[in-house]
């Protein structure tokens, strides 16, 4: 290909030229408007960095990738152009890195891109741990330590845990349901693509004038109002992960709704595919409200609006209250998709049916309505009315009864199964237990005369892991193993999945257990430097926060090994009735020949001759698709 | 948001790949349910701002309109507010013009559908000029300007999506059964006028 | 609620049929009985930890309290699940090739009823014991002493309006009961003495407020909780509980003072009526950054002011108004503030230089 042909073409090329278009743009704008209404100097960094680089760059990166082409075309009434057969299925690595509309392709451009985001945010918090592992300053200055936490927890939250549990569900819900594909593709290429963008935003902070954010991923006003250049990275990045979250939830909602298979009726779903509804409705719903206080911050930052400017009328807290109230529920939007996973690993590998199904799922809804009423047990004491501090504690302390029911109902599905202790079943196993502990450390804090102690300590930073790593991140890591088999149509290594499991259980309460200690006897959280008597327990914290940092090596060497070498994978070796494993390891390029139809529940294993789904014809899965005219006959991927 | 077009019936993927047609579980039209979501969220967009509107309004309770001397035109606005409504009333006989396979008031009714948003804009921008405070002075300027703009934006975006339905519409596309290019901005432009009407009551009205 | 679906096929009998647990005789009573050892065990244990701080004020006690009633709470909830979990696996556990499927149990609508009723009845009663608490601590009492607490960017002060005192240490008297009155000058932050276990934001635009009796002489620390910038970590002050006498006489010092020459530090300033360089350093929070003996100063994010790189007067000053024009070998640009240049007039300016100026060799 000619150079004009690239760059014309979707693509990289196109991509490089589309960031240099829309900074110039952007630039443009700038200018032209600064002389316009004469303002000094004509050419503002700040401005140009926020209009040109954080917003007309992406788009024309983008535009450039190739998200819009297709709509564009539909837009002006042109004749559109199917995409060329890259549009599904990926043939080699270089598939992954174009603009794809497979949802197993961007399932795994999700995976694999979080996990990226994963790493970067986890070296961060060894740094971090460096820096804690003794009293004074020795690797990094407050500034950059402020930096380094603020930009690992959003990378953790708004890159990782959300849409790592969009990928998984990518992957899977489409095939659970019996639907060749989601219900809009090209939106969801688009709502892939936006990920990076936001990720690298995050990162490249680092090097804003006046270092990276530092104001925490809660970024209060008015710090973040008044903190250098690279809080705008923040305000900006956040928007489009965020638009990034609500159109895939759109997207989960229309394909769940819209696109079952036949006898699938929503009592017969599997409860991943119930988790993700009812997460979906929260990113709908609360997404918004994050948008609109980052909104917010920008607007005082850049035009001088007085949001949160308590002389000039505005009111600080106001910050807090739309922080939080997407916030909160965003904490379940982190935990319901694991909650789903949990619930297929623990029937599959136990071989039993999931004990209490419909509580299972009316659990999942009284979550998400509950969840929408207790946002201000973040503000305990913020100083807001100390009125809405007891009614927000009591409906706190209720979610634990929706959440109860689900910890005990997998208690009782592994009452009397077959229980298989493979790596996924494991970490199903440590989820339960470590979960339940930050469970319940969030019960305790949910209590106001407990909280005024503790909140801002380093209880809360106990608590954020217990339910985050112990909670959502062992989640994912069991959906990984589970699901690994699937995906790559390769097994993973069995030993070394074991191997990573018990390191990083043990070394993860090692870690973040005494973190509870320290917190209650005084250490206030997000400090670079602390009085000396906690020396000796933040240096325990810190050694052994170093050994689970390495025992992340130890999944990846299995993945990456596994994916090229493992023993070829089976349709199904896991035994399981749902519906994505009675295709073949990888699925076929549009999952199925024949849309299946649903015949019983999910899980009923031990119910003798109890299928989930059957199709019509029995054909093998992996048979070639049906010749297309035009000749679309590529082979499944041979992987 | 992602209508199908004329070359394609109602699968969402290209016809000459082969991927089985997807069962339909509802009656809802995958577009339709798409927009419902999407306005959902956008409501919970001005929920935000509205959500500042009464912490800015109640909580600090530093006084409203009329300020320092200066006052909202209610007036000027509330003439905007019919013009606004009334693209609502030819919005939906476009709609029905595409229904009945009636060409003409459906592109009429797009044309003057547009036209009428444009005016909207136009007398917005208008009043911004000479309306004697900026979004900086103060927290009410700034939630003035907030709660109007973003509906401003919306306005803009439902004119970007009507310009794409009218040039659709002028270049042959669209029939009586298979209309969703219509229909579906049609629907936005319905929720960015109702969401004026609440933005109208409570800014400059309360 | 657990109705079966209809595809499923009948259930296996009543757990006795399960080869696996049929030797045993009573496998949920053994369980149970684990269970209460476990929960009494680790209770024992939560308890004999020393979770807390000294406590310094009457609420704390009660705070402390609270979370022991917490602990006793949630023990047997982890034992219960840690139980169930471990007696699972190590019993219906598969042996290698197992290709038997479990008992086809959808449910048990007593069973699930009762773990709803039980955790919420639970969490219920805490609730109401927490807001009991919440009331308790909270509550007003006579004869207060009024204390107002200002949070800057990195420092707090604090003012006795009633003894017209201000001071840059807190000094509480024992036993009576004080009304903090907490505001700020520019971003949050929060006023916490872990030993009172109580804390509270200091928001613009509002006075937030805690109430508090110190009940032990002592010298704890105030330290901020809230994220308030670079110097966050270093926004730490003193607090002295004296004796009511000492307390009186510490005011009267005060006063004094703040009458003849300027108020607190004991730098001793310049002539009647000049800005104070020691109280200006007080006030501005140098002191969380920099080591500086007169001031008592022992911040480490900054050089130390005691050895400062050029001793004249011009470089001090440019290194307050504009930190980043020479940066200090070892220290990173954009930390030290840089609109002292605004905040100070250009008297105080003089005034500080002159007193960094005085204490270099
Ligand atoms: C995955 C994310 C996640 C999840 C699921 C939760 C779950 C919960 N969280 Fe947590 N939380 C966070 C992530 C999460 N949290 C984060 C990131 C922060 C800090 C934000 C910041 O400031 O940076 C935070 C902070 C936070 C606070 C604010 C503290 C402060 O700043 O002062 C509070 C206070 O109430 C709280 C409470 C709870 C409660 C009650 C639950 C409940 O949902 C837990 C329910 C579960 C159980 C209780 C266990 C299982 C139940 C049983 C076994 C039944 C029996 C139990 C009982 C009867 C008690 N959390
Ligand atoms: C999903 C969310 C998530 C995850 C997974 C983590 C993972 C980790 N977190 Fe984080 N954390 C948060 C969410 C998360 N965190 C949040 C929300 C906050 C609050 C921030 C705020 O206050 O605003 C926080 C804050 C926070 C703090 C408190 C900062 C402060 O208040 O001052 C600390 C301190 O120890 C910490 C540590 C860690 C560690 C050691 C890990 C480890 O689990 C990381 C392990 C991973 C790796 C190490 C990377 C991969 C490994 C390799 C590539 C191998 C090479 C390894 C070595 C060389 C050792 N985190
Ligand atoms: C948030 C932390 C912080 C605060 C608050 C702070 N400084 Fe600094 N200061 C620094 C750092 C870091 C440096 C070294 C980097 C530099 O030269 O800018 C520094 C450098 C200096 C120097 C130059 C020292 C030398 O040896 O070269 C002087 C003098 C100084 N500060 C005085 C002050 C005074 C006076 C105040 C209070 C009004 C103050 N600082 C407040 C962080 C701080
Ligand atoms: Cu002040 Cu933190
Ligand atoms: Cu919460």
């Amino acid at each position: 290909m000619t150079l004009t042909r690239r760059l014309l073409a979707p693509g990289w090329y196109r991509a490089a030229l589309g960031v240099a278009i829309g900074f110039g743009l952007g630039t443009a704008i700038v200018v032209v408007v600064r002389s316009l209404y004469g303002w000094d100097p004509v050419f503002k960094g700040d401005a140009i960095i926020t209009v040109g680089a954080l917003v007309a760059a992406p788009f024309g990166f983008l535009i450039g990738i190739g998200c819009f082409d297709y709509w564009f075309r539909w837009a002006s009434g042109a004749p559109t152009i199917p995409e060329d057969h890259s549009g599904h299925g990926a043939y080699s690595w270089r598939d992954y890195f174009r603009v794809n509309t497979d949802h197993k392709v961007i399932g795994i451009q999700y995976i694999c891109t979080t996990f990226f985001f994963f790493t970067a945010g986890g070296l961060m918090a060894m740094v971090m741990r460096a820096e804690l592992a003794q009293p004074g300053t020795q690797f990094v200055d407050p500034n950059t330590f402020n930096g380094l936490f603020s930009v690992h927890a959003s990378l953790m939250i708004f890159l990782f845990i959300i849409p790592v549990f969009a990928g998984i569900a990518n992957y899977v819900i489409p095939l659970m349901i019996g639907a060749p594909d989601m219900a809009f593709p090209r939106l969801n290429a688009l709502s892939y693509w936006m990920l990076p963008v936001a990720g690298v935003m995050m990162l490249s902070s680092f090097f804003a004038e006046g270092g990276a954010f530092a104001t925490g991923w809660t970024a209060y006003a008015p710090l973040s109002t008044e903190t250098p250049m690279g809080q705008q990275f923040f305000t900006l990045g956040v928007q489009f992960a965020g638009a990034s979250s609500i159109a895939t939830a759109l997207n989960f909602l229309v394909t769940i709704i819209t696109m079952r298979a036949p006898g699938m009726t929503f009592w017969r779903m599997p409860l991943l595919v119930w988790a993700n509804f009812t997460t979906s409705l929260l990113v709908v719903i609360a997404t918004p409200f994050i948008a609109g206080s980052q909104f917010f911050v920008l607007l005082d930052r850049t035009i001088g609006t007085k949001f949160f400017d308590a002389s000039a009328g505005g009111d600080v807290l106001l910050y807090q209250h739309v922080f939080w109230f997407y916030s909160h529920p965003a904490v379940y939007i982190m935990m319901l998709p694991g909650f789903g996973i949990i619930s297929e690993v623990i029937s599959t590998h136990a071989r039993k049916p999931i004990f209490g199904y419909r509580m299972m799922a009316f659990s999942l809804v009284a979550i998400v309505i509950l969840g929408f009423s207790v946002w201000a047990h973040h503000m305990f004491v913020s100083g807001m009315w100390s009125w809405l501090r007891v009614p927000m504690m009591i409906t706190t302390m209720l979610i634990a009864v929706p959440t109860g029911i689900k910890i005990f109902s997998w208690l009782a599905t592994l009452w009397r199964g077959v229980i298989h202790l493979r790596t996924p079943m494991l970490f199903a196993l440590g989820f339960i237990t470590m979960f339940t502990l930050g469970g319940i450390s969030g019960i305790m804090l949910a209590v106001v005369p407990f909280d005024i102690h503790v909140s801002d300590t380093y209880f809360i930073v106990a608590h954020i892991h217990y339910v985050l790593f112990g909670g959502s991140v062992f989640t994912i890591f069991a959906g990984i193993y589970h699901w690994f088999p699937k995906m790559t149509g390769r097994m993973y290594d069995e030993t070394l999945g074991k191997l990573h499991f018990w390191l990083s259980f043990i070394f993860f309460n090692l870690t973040f257990g005494p973190m509870h200690l320290v917190g209650i006897e005084g250490m206030p959280r997000r400090v670079a430097d602390y009085a000396d008597q906690f020396a000796t327990w933040n240096a325990v914290i810190s050694i052994s926060s170093f050994i689970f940092g390495l025992s992340f090596l130890v999944f990846v060497y299995n993945m990456v090994a596994s994916w090229r070498h493992g023993p070829l994978a089976e349709g199904n070796p896991w035994r399981a009735h749902s519906i994505e494993w009675q295709v073949s390891s990888p699925p076929p390029v549009f999952n199925f020949d024949e849309v299946p139809t649903v015949v019983g529940g999910p899980y009923e294993y031990g119910v003798p001759g109890a299928v989930h789904a059957v199709f019509k014809e029995k054909a093998p899965a992996s048979a070639a698709v049906p010749a297309p005219a035009g000749g679309g006959g590529a082979p499944p991927p041979a992987e | 948001m992602e209508s199908a077009s004329v070359a394609h019936g109602h699968a969402d993927h290209d016809e000459h790949h082969g991927p089985p047609p997807a069962n339909r579980s509802s009656r809802v039209e995958a577009q339709f349910l798409g927009m419902l979501l999407f306005i959902i969220s956008e409501v919970m967009l001005f929920g935000a701002f509205f959500t500042a509107y009464f912490f800015i309004r109640v909580v600090a309770d530093s006084g409203w309109f009329p300020m320092d001397g200066k006052d909202l035109p209610k007036l000027i606005a509330g003439v905007n507010t019919a013009v606004l409504v009334s693209s609502s009333v030819t919005m939906h006989w476009a709609l029905e013009g595409a229904r009945r396979g009636n060409r003409r008031a459906m592109q009429v009714g797009l044309l003057t559908t547009a036209a009428l948003g444009l005016t909207f804009l136009s007398v917005q921008v208008n009043e911004y000029v000479h309306i004697g405070f900026a979004p900086h002075d103060n927290a009410q300027g700034t939630i003035f300007y907030g709660l109007t703009g973003l509906h401003g934006a919306h306005v803009a975006v439902g004119l970007t999506l009507l310009v794409f339905a009218t040039l659709r519409a002028f270049r042959g596309h669209f029939t009586p059964k298979e209309h969703r290019g219509v229909e579906v901005p049609g629907i936005y432009w319905h929720f960015v006028d109702v969401m004026w009407i609440v933005v109208y009551s409570s800014v400059y009205l309360l | 609620m657990s109705e079966r679906d209809p595809a499923a096929g009948s259930p296996a009998g009543p757990p006795e049929e399960d080869p696996r647990i049929q030797g045993e005789r009573h496998p949920i009573a053994k369980m149970i009985g684990l269970g209460i050892v476990a929960s009494v065990v680790g209770i024992a244990i939560s308890l004999w930890i020393d979770w807390f701080p000294q406590s310094a004020a009457g609420s704390a006690n009660k705070i402390d309290t609270v979370y022991d009633v917490l602990l006793i709470c949630s023990v047997p909830i982890f034992v219960l699940v840690m139980t169930v979990a471990i007696y699972s696996v190590v019993r219906f556990r598969a042996m290698p090739g197992d290709m038997r499927d479990g008992a086809p149990i959808h449910g048990n609508t007593r069973l699930e009823v009762f773990w709803v009723t039980v955790p919420f009845l639970m969490v219920t009663a805490l609730a109401i014991y927490g807001w009991i608490v919440l009331d308790d601590i909270e509550a007003k009492q006579p004869n207060t002493l009024v204390v107002k607490v200002t949070g800057q960017q990195f420092t707090w002060s604090f003012d006795y309006p009633s003894q017209k005192v201000h001071s840059t240490e807190l000094v509480l008297p024992k036993d009576r009961p004080v009304e903090f009155r907490i505001h700020t000058k520019d971003v949050i932050h929060s006023f916490w003495v872990p030993e009172f276990r109580l804390k509270s934001d200091a928001v613009p635009g509002l006075t937030t407020k805690i109430r508090v009796t110190p009940n032990r002489i002592g010298h704890y620390q105030v330290v901020c909780a809230e994220l308030c910038g670079i110097g966050h970590s270093t926004m730490r002050q003193d607090v002295r509980v004296v004796a009511a006498g000492a307390f009186n006489s510490w005011l009267d010092d005060q006063k004094q003072a703040a009458g003849g020459a300027p108020s607190s530090g004991g730098g001793g300033g310049g002539g009647g009526g000049a800005p104070d360089g020691a109280a200006i350093f007080a006030a501005n929070g140098c002191g969380s950054c920099h080591t500086f003996k007169p001031a008592n100063a022992t911040g480490t994010v900054g050089p130390d002011l005691d050895n400062i790189d050029k001793p004249t007067a011009a470089f001090i000053r440019q290194s307050i108004v504009d930190p980043n024009k020479v940066i200090t070998k070892g220290f990173a640009p954009d930390i030290m503030p840089q609109d002292f240049g605004d905040k100070l007039s250009p008297e105080e300016l003089d005034a500080l230089v002159e007193y960094l100026l005085k204490a270099q060799k």
